[in-house]
């Protein structure tokens, strides 16, 4: 049954124990809960899914070639005015 | 072999490969991609004067995000859009995950979302949850860097993070049953 003192830790640990943010010690513990508790194992698969899914829609974005070519003009002429002084 | 400009062969082997990251919390940020180009650019050069302040060893992206945060912060930041509003202290904490939970268990409604959908949701958060969830769910910045950047105590990052994938759970799964991706079901109710 998920919602007893065991769970409710495990939940509240569970995306920082997918982002590998926690003691080992409590680490262990979660691995345990969640080998006996089905319902926060698939909370656990939930959590898992969306970060993946968050990580991978939003990184899709890169910086545009133009933008990447000023950045380039505007060092190299910061530089020639430095240079100059 | 005098390079007529120290440093900089170093800066933009090191600066170059963020830029993209560089762009995304940018445009995060400001949520405007022209405003975002000119934050990239004056972060990159505000690094470049500030080059020799940089210690080598320590974490480049960090220091990057830094300067682009404490840049937009002091120049860029205005008006933002309406944040969706939401009682977050009384909100029920795995309301998203009951509400699937006999459908969808394990959340494959997320993959159907559109990036452009997902984009628009972490956009609409309060600048607080969104800074904090780009730098940890996008870029993957170890919760301690994350801290650095934003001069708040680790447990501040961890509880920000907790309430900002909360909201953006609770958004994008009301998305998910307008669309039709999953069926309504009734929430849990907030407290029992």
């Amino acid at each position: 049954m998920a919602g007893g003192p065991k769970c409710r830790e495990a939940l509240s640990l569970l995306q920082d124990y997918l982002k590998e943010e926690i003691t080992p010690e409590n680490a262990a513990k979660i691995t345990e809960h969640l080998e006996k508790c089905r319902p926060c194992f698939e909370h656990l698969q939930f959590e898992k899914r969306f970060l993946e899914m968050l990580e991978h829609k939003a990184r899709g974005q890169c910086c545009p070639d133009r933008l990447r070519a000023r950045i380039l003009t505007e060092l190299r002429s910061e530089l020639d005015s430095s240079a100059e002084t | 072999m005098t390079d007529p400009a120290p440093g900089r062969e170093a800066f933009e082997a090191e600066v170059i490969p963020q830029l993209d990251s560089l762009y995304r919390l940018a445009l995060r940020l400001t949520t405007d991609p022209s405003r975002a180009e000119d934050l990239v650019q004056d972060t990159v050069l505000k690094a470049f004067r500030s080059w020799q302040r940089f210690q080598p060893g320590t974490n480049i992206r960090s220091w990057l995000f830094t300067i682009l945060r404490n840049t937009f912060i002091n120049d860029y930041r205005r008006r933002q859009r309406e944040p969706i509003p939401m009682d977050l202290e009384t909100a029920e904490p795995h309301a998203s995950f009951r509400a699937v939970d006999d459908e969808d268990p394990e959340g494959t409604f997320f993959s159907r979302i559109v990036d452009a959908k997902v984009l628009e949701a972490i956009d609409r958060l309060p600048e607080e949850f969104r800074e904090v969830l780009v730098l940890s769910d996008i870029e993957n910045l170890p919760y301690a860097e994350i801290a650095d950047v934003l001069s708040i105590p680790v447990g501040t990052v961890k509880s920000r993070l907790f309430r900002a994938r909360r909201q953006l759970q609770e958004v994008l799964y009301d998305h998910a049953v307008e669309m039709g991706y999953i069926r309504a079901r009734d929430r849990a109710p907030l407290k029992q």
